[in-house]
């Protein structure tokens, strides 16, 4: 036998000091030998018969009874293996239930939930038993129980996620309950359908030594056709004034047999506009492009439908289109054949551009019209410079007031040397460089223009040459994003009013330099026209598991988040609650599909959507052999129970199981009753003796 | 109790210590008998034993002051006076020889003090021709010495070697010792009497049955009965082995109170029952114990 706390038999010590003093006095006291003690006997109550131990039988019980609550508090338990294996059969078991969407494939869910309800049923008496649903995340309803019927509810009331499957935060989950139990034996049943696209995230977790982890898989052996709806992409154009939209669907084909005639449909507000018959290779993609529709004043709620599959969560693709995502973009170039050739690279680029699409408007420097700039966006001057007179007033308060200036410097730039507020600096006549011509040699990667170049392998700007230039003189206050690699201003920023101007000491066009002809061109005309417009691009779609922050979202600016009144509804049209988490003004988006965000005291006002799609990962339906995750999270092979039976218990855990503690108060109380009764006998007796 | 003051002036007062200091039981017999006699000179008991029984020829160590001086004359022969006090009465002493006599306080044990009382009276007896013998007894007989007129020295010898080991019954013993005495005889029984007086006249009554006088010697310790004890102590009864833890202080009275009715019950049980009860403290001298067993002789005499 061990303790847990053998320091509380320190207090046998105390328990041994009345005793030991009464039997120093007893040795210490002389005896006084007297010829009869006949006449004392006589005399009851002076005598100190108390001091002597009369009653061993009485000390004994009351010594014991002490010992065995001091063995009680020093918490006793068994090692030895007869009684582990009577107490220690009991099992820890976590049923790790798979929800993720792609578990809605075929009769997937209902399976899982079958073999989970099993493993319930399945259990002993002694076993306790946690049951957790993971897709992205994990939960589970009630921690380490007996009580199968909440349990066997708990399956019942699961639905099936829009989640998509990460093995890591339900086995991490796993690893917390088997660690806190006091259970000999721990298993895990794993019920998935164990995709490869969730085994990254169960890297690094490592259930506790002897865990039994048992995979249940509920996937189909035979290879598993699935198409989904991979996004859409809008193009956006003017028709009589009125902007338009087309949509392109983009589908892919997971599965290993080619998909013949899927009707593949577009609807708007659930309502079908158009429907198109598409094949698709085997493990290959597809587009459609429905024909185009005029926007609404509002957001739109447009989806794009496939014909059902035996996994429909991603047969559908949900986003909202709302108008003004057209930046209008003046050119001022010069005029004539030169001009178009000047405005060739640039106006390809800007006609490439879908979100947003550019409005390009062209005009020679002698046609451009007050109302041309009012109705523009941005004005590029491309190789020409103010013009005079009203024009440029207007171009000048057209930045004043919050407008976007691009001014591309070439030969044919003559600037008002009476209106050089536009210009961070003057500007001289052409430089040139020799031989191979020069590169950019510094780039401000953190300003919007070239941010998206910043990361590795998105585009190299050192590429393109340039031959000729003309020098700008910026002052220290000049935000100067790019210089040639001798060190002068390549493109340099200029802030005036409220307006942004952007200064390009080059050409748009290949006459002195061959960046039109670079890959990066276009991406860089579309940023550096996007950041003079102020543009931001509004979110079309989000995916589920994400939470939405109303604050930042382009759609719900004019959202009082505050407001009592504000109400959001699920696809379910279930309403929830805008600060769920404690957070005012985040949703938690769990459902597929469009949420509903209103204020039901600003009247007739359009409700902002929110589209949610299904993370498309998990449309992946690609297996992994089941025992390789077992071997990750395991460190062996699935099914090798030996190491289970083997595992150490603690002492903590075998003294809170086998409660001897228990045993031994019992004992002490028992001795404690049997030694009053005892004594009140013995009591009354010899009262009555005397 | 009795003190010294009480006994006639003319006493001489042995202190029971002086006489342990004595190894000779017979000379400490004789010094106390001697010094009695000769102290009573002028008291009224003279003559006890002058009744004049018969001659007998002088015998070398005889007393020449017994030399009857007037038959000399007569028959020019030595003749010796011998009285009928001396010769006609069996004297033996029952003498409790139980562990708790061997109890004592002050350096003389209650069996020293009897032992020496035993031996006195027993000189006293046998100067007056009386046949000695004494008898022994605890729960049993532990020894028997016959009363003859030679065994004096017997007598002085098996009181000398008296052990007190075992513990004490006075009923078997003394009903087992009446068979002893057919022949008329004066019993002194000498014990501390730890019995219920009941019990003690129960015992002891037998003894008179032959037509013996019984003369009972009441022998205690001052600590016995004046219960002297201060501290609290574990007190072990010297007979039963028994321990009882005992405040002193607290029971000093009661038990002071209960041994005085004990022996004032043990005093009119014998008085009524016509034996003579005489209760001896340890720290009194000898002389007074003498002194009252010739008053009760006497007593006996007259009746006679």
């Amino acid at each position: 036998m061990s303790f847990l706390a053998p320091l509380f038999f320190a207090a046998i010590a105390a328990l041994g000091v009345p005793v030991l003093i009464h039997m120093i006095q007893r040795q210490r006291t002389e005896v006084v030998e007297f010829p009869s003690l006949m006449f004392v006997r006589r005399i009851p109550f002076h005598s100190l018969r108390r001091q002597r131990v009369r009653h061993w039988l009485l000390l004994l019980m009351r010594c014991a009874a002490l010992v065995l609550l001091i063995a009680a508090f020093a918490r006793p338990f068994l090692r030895s293996t007869a009684l582990a294996a009577v107490t220690g059969g009991s099992r820890e078991v976590v049923v790790l239930v798979d929800r993720s969407y792609s578990m809605g494939y075929g009769g997937r869910w209902e399976e899982a939930r079958d073999i989970a309800r099993g493993v319930v049923r399945d259990l002993a008496a002694d076993d306790e038993a946690t049951v957790v649903f993971f897709d992205s995340g994990a939960e589970s309803s009630t921690r380490s129980t007996t009580d199968r019927a909440s349990l066997l509810a708990a399956i019942d009331d699961v639905e099936l996620g829009t989640g998509t499957t990460r093995y890591g935060p339900a086995l991490q989950l796993a690893q917390g309950i088997l660690e806190d139990s006091d259970q000999p034996l721990l298993e895990v049943v794993l019920i998935s359908d164990f995709q490869r696209v969730g085994v990254d995230s169960a890297g690094s977790i490592l259930l506790p030594p002897g865990t039994v982890l048992t995979p249940v898989s509920v996937a189909d052996d035979d290879p598993t056709p699935n198409v989904s709806v991979a996004g859409a992409s809008v193009q956006r154009d003017l028709f009589a004034d009125r902007e338009r939209a087309t949509v392109t669907a983009r589908l892919a084909n997971r599965g290993n047999e080619p998909v013949e005639d899927l009707l593949v449909s577009l609807e708007l507000n659930g309502r079908e506009l158009e429907s198109l018959r598409v094949s698709i290779e085997a493990n290959g993609p597809a587009t459609v492009t429905f024909d185009p529709f005029t926007l609404e004043d509002s957001a739109m709620p447009i989806s794009v439908r496939a014909a059902a599959d035996r996994l429909p969560q991603d047969d559908v693709y949900h986003f909202t289109v709302a108008p003004g995502d057209i930046v209008p973009v003046l050119i001022v170039g010069k005029p004539g054949n030169a001009g178009s050739e000047a405005n060739l690279y640039l106006r390809q680029a800007l006609a490439i551009g879908t979100s947003p699409a550019f409005a390009v408007t062209e005009r020679a420097i002698s046609q451009v019209t007050a109302a041309d700039v009012t109705a523009a966006g941005v004005v590029v001057l491309n190789d020409v410079g103010l013009p005079d007179g009203p024009i440029g007033a207007a171009i000048t308060r057209f930045v004043e007031a919050g407008g976007g200036l691009w001014i591309a410097l070439g030969e044919g730039v003559r600037w008002p040397g009476d209106n050089l507020d536009l210009l961070p600096g003057p500007i001289d006549g052409p430089a040139d460089r020799d031989g191979r011509g020069g590169s950019l040699g510094f780039v401000d990667y953190s300003h919007p223009v070239f941010a998206a170049f910043s990361t590795p392998r998105s585009g190299d700007l050192t590429g393109p040459r340039f031959f000729r230039y003309r020098p700008l003189s910026v002052g220290p206050d000049t935000l100067v994003l790019a210089r040639f690699d001798n060190g002068d201003a390549a493109m340099a920023e200029h802030r005036f009013g409220e307006g942004r101007v952007l200064v390009w000491t080059s050409t748009l066009d290949t006459f002195w330099n061959d960046f039109a002809r670079n890959g990066i061109y276009l991406p860089f005309v579309h940023r550096a026209v996007e950041y003079l417009a102020d543009y931001t691009a509004p979110t079309s779609a989000l995916t589920a598991g994400q939470v939405l922050d109303l604050s930042a979202y382009p759609g719900a600016a004019e959202l009082d988040l505050s407001s009592p009144n504000l109400v959001v509804r699920d696809p379910s049209e279930d309403r929830v609650d805008p600060g769920s988490d404690g957070r005012p003004g985040f949703i938690g988006l769990q459902e597929q599909g469009f949420y509903e965000i209103r204020d039901t005291d600003a009247g007739d006002t359009d409700p902002v959507l929110v589209a949610v799609n299904v993370d498309l990962s998990e449309s992946n339906l690609d297996q992994v052999d089941p025992q390789e995750l077992v071997a990750i999270v395991t460190g062996r092979a699935a099914g090798d129970r030996t190491i289970g039976e083997e595992r150490e218990i603690r002492p903590e855990d075998l003294e809170r199981r086998q409660t001897l503690w228990w045993y031994l108060l019992i004992g002490a109380l028992g001795f404690l009753a049997t030694e009053t009764v005892m004594s009140n006998r013995l009591s009354r007796a010899e009262l009555d003796l005397d | 109790m009795s003190t010294a003051a009480t006994v006639s002036p003319g006493a001489r007062f042995i202190d029971p210590k002086v006489l342990v200091r004595i190894g000779s039981l017979e000379l400490a017999a004789r010094f106390v008998v001697e010094g009695f006699i000769n102290g009573l000179h002028k008291a009224p008991y003279l003559g006890i034993s002058v009744d004049f029984a018969e001659h007998r020829g002088y015998m070398p160590g005889d007393d020449i002051r017994r030399i009857d001086w007037r038959l000399f004359a007569r028959t020019d022969r030595f003749y010796v006076k011998q009285f009928e006090a001396d010769t006609n009465t069996n004297f033996s002493v029952l003498f409790d020889v139980s562990k708790s006599m061997s109890f004592g306080s002050r350096g003389v044990t209650k069996l020293d003090y009897g032992r020496y009382l035993a031996a006195c009276l027993s000189y006293l007896s046998s100067r007056q021709r009386d046949r000695i013998g004494i008898v022994t007894f605890d729960d049993d007989i532990v020894e028997r010495v016959p009363p003859s007129a030679k065994h004096f020295d017997v007598t002085l010898h098996t009181l000398d070697k008296i052990v007190a080991g075992r513990p004490g019954d006075l009923g078997p013993p003394l009903f087992k010792a009446t068979e002893f005495f057919k022949r008329r005889s004066i019993l002194v029984v000498i014990s501390d009497f730890y019995e219920e007086p009941e019990k003690v006249l129960d015992a002891i009554k037998p003894l008179r049955f032959a037509g013996n006088d019984v003369i009972v010697f009441h022998i205690l310790d001052p600590a016995e009965v004046d219960f002297p004890y201060d501290d609290s102590s574990s007190f072990e009864d010297m007979e039963t082995g028994r321990k009882m833890a005992v405040v002193p202080d607290k029971l000093r009275d009661e038990y002071r109170a209960l041994v005085q009715d004990h022996i004032r019950s043990l005093g009119q049980l014998f008085s009524r029952n016509r034996i003579d009860y005489a209760f001896l403290n340890t720290k009194v001298p000898l002389d007074h114990a003498l002194f009252k067993y010739l008053a009760m002789r006497h007593k006996m005499t007259k009746v006679r």
